[in-house]
């Protein structure tokens, strides 16, 4: 392989596959990029074998051919490198880059031995908007679970079925759920798509343009720009969401959202010193009002909010992260708060906006 | 020409002999029909102080278990089908949903 490229090129290929390599030791090729001459293009890609990613550059290709180098290592030396013509020159399996009068060699792998990102073999493509889609990652990502006892809630359901298409996550005491809709769409697709991919695609998605997806039963590929992004599903089944979500409520509250956000961000400050380590905002809802009144060792915060109430009046617990995990999403003025009790789940969504939804189970304490 | 009368006569006794059958074979079959509806009816048949004495029971046993389930859940264990009986951190979304559709 003979390139001539800018450091740009190489910065952004690099960029964009870094976050698939394995961290992990069990396979040191994995720990590689692997870049590829294809059509006037440079191919980088890498691989943890769950999630692969594919980028292409457009470079001066004066000859063919493939090398995988160490990521670390070419990650580094790439930003280090000058603005200027770098030409990279491959010999067996290791490289060298010239750049002025100088040049930088580095140790390759055999690239025989790296793992085939192979594209998922199906003719079910989906498109849909990218700045929908990834509005709709950026709203449910936050409650996927993060341990993995069970893999099902480290992941997001992708539910597409005629043009409805739905992302649902859950770690057991919270659950979001964004849908939207796709004109046109015949296609019908359920999975669980790894969290770490949702955030890889919501990372290097542009707002204008279009996603492509491409699913069988057990992979599915993201197609945008110049990037692929192949990842495989979760195996499992994902449980029935719909039957925890309450149909009617006791209590319902209109929230200016930003006021809560700072209320709530406020009240953080105290209870997550305190001697639950709990995190636990406390709030009481009477007389169209949420009323928050803590204290602990290192102070006390009361404050109230007005808020247009319909219903009874309720005391009611939350773990303060969850409630400003949702409120960071949610763009409208005002958010709906429904609740049937102090331990009963409470609903937030957004006003005026059918699409979000999420449920939060209070703290029983 | 005798003959031949003296035969279709024979064949219509025949029929009519025939006809007759099938019509008591019908009548039995109506009896036999209505024999085995009112048979059916009498297996079926559990008496009212029976019948509220079993939904009664099964109350009971729902009930019991569902106060069961609500002590287990309280004292920080899942009752739902994707956990049950493991150890939980907090609340359950799906525990919850369960004793609430209960």
């Amino acid at each position: 392989m003979k390139i001539l490229c800018k450091k740009e090129d190489l910065i952004t290929g690099v960029n964009t596959v870094q976050r698939a390599v394995s961290s992990k030791n069990t396979h040191p090729i994995l720990q590689g990029i692997r870049l590829r001459t294809e059509d006037s293009n440079l191919w980088f890609e890498a691989t943890d074998l769950e999630i692969g990613i594919r980028c292409k550059v457009p470079v001066n290709i004066l000859e063919e051919g493939e090398v995988v180098l160490p990521a670390r290592l070419f990650s580094e030396i790439t930003r280090k490198l000058p603005d200027t013509e770098i030409k990279i020159e491959s010999v067996d399996n290791n490289i060298n880059i010239f750049y002025d009068n100088s040049d930088f060699a580095i140790n390759g792998y055999d690239p025989e031995e790296y793992p085939e990102i192979a594209e998922t073999s199906s003719t079910d493509e989906i498109e849909i908007p990218a700045d929908l889609f990834k509005n709709m990652i950026r709203q449910t990502i936050f409650a996927c679970a993060l341990e993995e006892t069970r893999p099902v809630f480290t992941g997001i359901l992708l539910e597409i079925e005629q043009e409805n298409i739905s992302l649902v996550s859950t770690d057991t005491h919270r659950l979001a759920c964004s849908n939207a809709l796709i004109a046109g769409n015949d296609k019908e697709f359920r999975g669980i798509i790894p969290s770490k991919t949702m955030q890889e695609i919501s990372r290097l998605l542009n707002d204008d343009g279009i996603l492509n997806i491409k699913c069988n039963n057990s992979k599915v590929t993201f197609n945008f720009d110049t990037v692929q992004i192949l990842t495989r599903l979760i195996e499992g089944q994902f449980p029935s969401y719909k039957q925890i979500v309450p149909q009617s409520c006791n209590t319902k509250l209109h929230v200016n959202s930003r006021k809560l956000m700072d209320t709530v961000e406020r009240a953080s400050l105290l209870s997550k010193d305190n001697y639950l380590k709990t995190n636990t905002v406390r709030f009481n809802i009477e007389n169209s009002q949420i009323n928050i009144n803590q204290y602990s060792e290192l102070g006390k915060i009361s404050e109230q909010i007005d808020v247009d109430q319909d219903g009874e009046d309720v005391a009611i617990s939350f773990n303060a992260k969850y409630i400003l995990d949702i409120l960071k999403v949610v763009e409208t003025e005002n958010i709906i708060m429904e609740t049937s009790g102090s331990f009963s789940p409470c609903i937030f969504r957004p006003e005026n906006n059918d699409d979000y939804l999420c449920l939060v189970l209070p703290l029983r304490n | 020409m005798g003959q031949l009368y003296q035969a279709i006569s024979e064949v219509e006794e025949n029929l009519s002999r025939l006809l007759n059958e099938v019509k008591s074979l019908r009548q039995y079959i109506e009896y036999l029909e209505e024999e085995n509806v009112k048979l059916k009816r009498q297996l079926c048949a559990v008496s009212e102080a029976d019948t509220a004495r079993v939904q009664k029971n099964a109350a009971r046993i729902q009930k019991e278990a569902h106060v069961n389930l609500e002590k287990l859940y309280s004292e920080g264990f899942h009752v739902c089908h994707i956990y049950f009986g493991e150890p939980m951190e907090g609340s359950c979304l799906f525990c919850n949903a369960f004793l609430r559709k209960d």
